[in-house]
This record gives C-alpha cells, sequence and structure tokens, in this order.
C-alpha cells in the first residue's frame, strides 16, 4: 500500500494482506478544495452472536472483488457530489482490534460525503465477493451473510427449464 | 466444451477444493454446470437455492448459456466489511 500523489478523483482501492494505513487513504483522498473527509473504519469485534472471538479469517474471489470494489468507487461519483474516494478491504487472519475495511471519501461539502461513505460500505457489504470466518474457543463458522443481487436474465439467456 | 469451476467460502470447504474443470454439452446453462458438480459432489446440491453464480468475474443469472473456456463461481452470501 504504497502512497500516491493525490489528484482529483484519483481513486485508491486496495485488496490484500497487509495492514491498512488509515492515514495513507485519507492523504490520498484530502485535496485544499475539499470541506470535508468522512471515513468508515471497520474492526475486528471481539464476539459475535454472544461468543468470544478470537480471531478472523479473510478470504476473496481476489479479482472480482477487485473490481466490484472499483465498480462501487466510480458509482459514487456518478451518485453524489463528492471528490475522491479511497477503499482498502484486508484479507487473510485478522486479529481483535484490527482494521478490516476503511473507506475515506472527501467531498467540498460534508453531506455528500456522509452519504457517499455510508452507501460504499452498505454495497460493499452486499455485492463484494469477501467471506469471513470467524474463530472462536470451540470452533469456527462462516459468517452469515448477504446474496448478492444479480442481473435479471436476457432475452440471449435459455429459459428456466 | 469445459469450463473452469470455482468455489469460494463454505462452499469451498463443501466442494473439496478451491476448483475444478468440468466438461459439459454445447447450450448448457449455469444451474446445469452446477447440477454436473452436484452429481460429482452430492453435498453440494442443497446450496442451489442459497449461492449465486458469477460468469467471468460478472454476477449471472442461472439460466446464462455457456461456452468453452468460461470461468464460472459459485458465491455462497458474501460477508466482506
Amino acid at each position: 500500500m504504497s502512497p500516491v500523489t493525490p489528484r482529483p478523483n484519483d481513486d485508491l482501492v486496495l485488496l490484500g494482506r497487509d495492514p491498512i494505513s488509515p492515514d495513507t487513504l485519507v492523504r490520498h483522498v484530502r485535496q485544499s478544495h475539499d470541506g470535508a473527509v468522512v471515513t468508515f473504519d471497520g474492526c475486528v469485534r471481539n464476539h459475535s452472536h454472544g461468543r468470544a472471538t478470537l480471531y478472523l479469517e479473510y478470504e476473496s474471489y481476489e479479482s472480482m472483488a477487485l473490481e466490484k470494489m472499483k465498480e462501487i468507487a466510480a458509482s459514487l461519483h456518478t451518485l453524489f457530489a463528492i471528490d475522491s474516494v479511497a477503499i482498502a478491504h484486508r484479507l487473510g487472519r485478522l486479529e481483535i482490534g484490527e482494521t478490516s475495511v476503511f473507506i475515506a471519501v472527501s467531498a467540498p461539502h460534508r453531506k455528500a460525503a456522509f452519504e457517499a461513505c455510508r452507501h460504499a460500505i452498505d454495497t460493499l457489504k452486499k455485492t463484494v465477493p469477501i467471506w469471513k470466518k470467524e474463530f472462536f474457543a470451540d470452533g469456527a463458522i462462516w459468517a452469515d451473510g448477504e446474496l448478492p443481487p444479480v442481473p435479471a436474465a436476457t432475452p440471449a439467456a435459455k429459459p428456466a427449464s | 466444451m469445459q469450463a473452469r469451476v470455482l468455489f469460494f467460502g463454505k462452499l469451498k470447504e463443501i466442494a473439496g477444493g478451491p476448483e475444478r474443470s468440468v466438461d459439459f454439452h454445447p447450450g448448457e446453462t449455469i444451474a446445469e454446470l452446477f447440477e454436473r458438480c452436484a452429481s460429482q459432489k452430492p453435498e453440494l446440491a442443497p446450496f442451489r437455492s442459497s449461492v449465486v453464480a458469477s460468469r467471468n468475474q460478472e454476477f449471472a443469472p442461472w439460466t446464462t448459456v455457456l461456452e468453452s473456456g468460461d470461468e464460472v463461481a459459485f458465491l455462497p452470501p458474501v460477508s466482506g466489511g
């Protein structure tokens, strides 16, 4: 996750095993013409469904996940009056308290930055092919998730039998 | 014709591995490809209604007709974040 010279609308999308650097992402989106930077820091909680969590493991369909994250970043520009976006998601084993996902959105005004950041994390959780396994003292389970929306069949497709 | 089939999350454990090559006949759909996988590994069958599919890294309906060389993934509910 190397620092990048920021430019307007130059979004940053990262998916990998290295720890996420929130400072790098905030610096990336923050420009002199912005009046607001809103961030979301998703971190590993020490409990789930009433049980003490030991750690989490994230895996993904990496090439598709990265594309879906880029699509989210691009969509924010069409939906909200924002400047730029940085999204990072981590994979592999994460300990309690570590950041699993971080989103930073800059905008001239705060309302668009808040709304876009919320939209980004909500959409990520529904559409990006990443899976979380929760490890407890007495076993491990795949976390409940959301089934991504799938486009309707096109006329070219064969009718369901 | 052959497709590269990928399994993720819980499905990977049930399928017994992350990927396999599956032969299919021209004109077959993603749904039929899943049936072929489930006939090899019957434990997969109950997951048909609780997963979605992608074809060449785009979410795709079950009725999508496959082409040789396609990369098809079966994706359980996603839980990133």
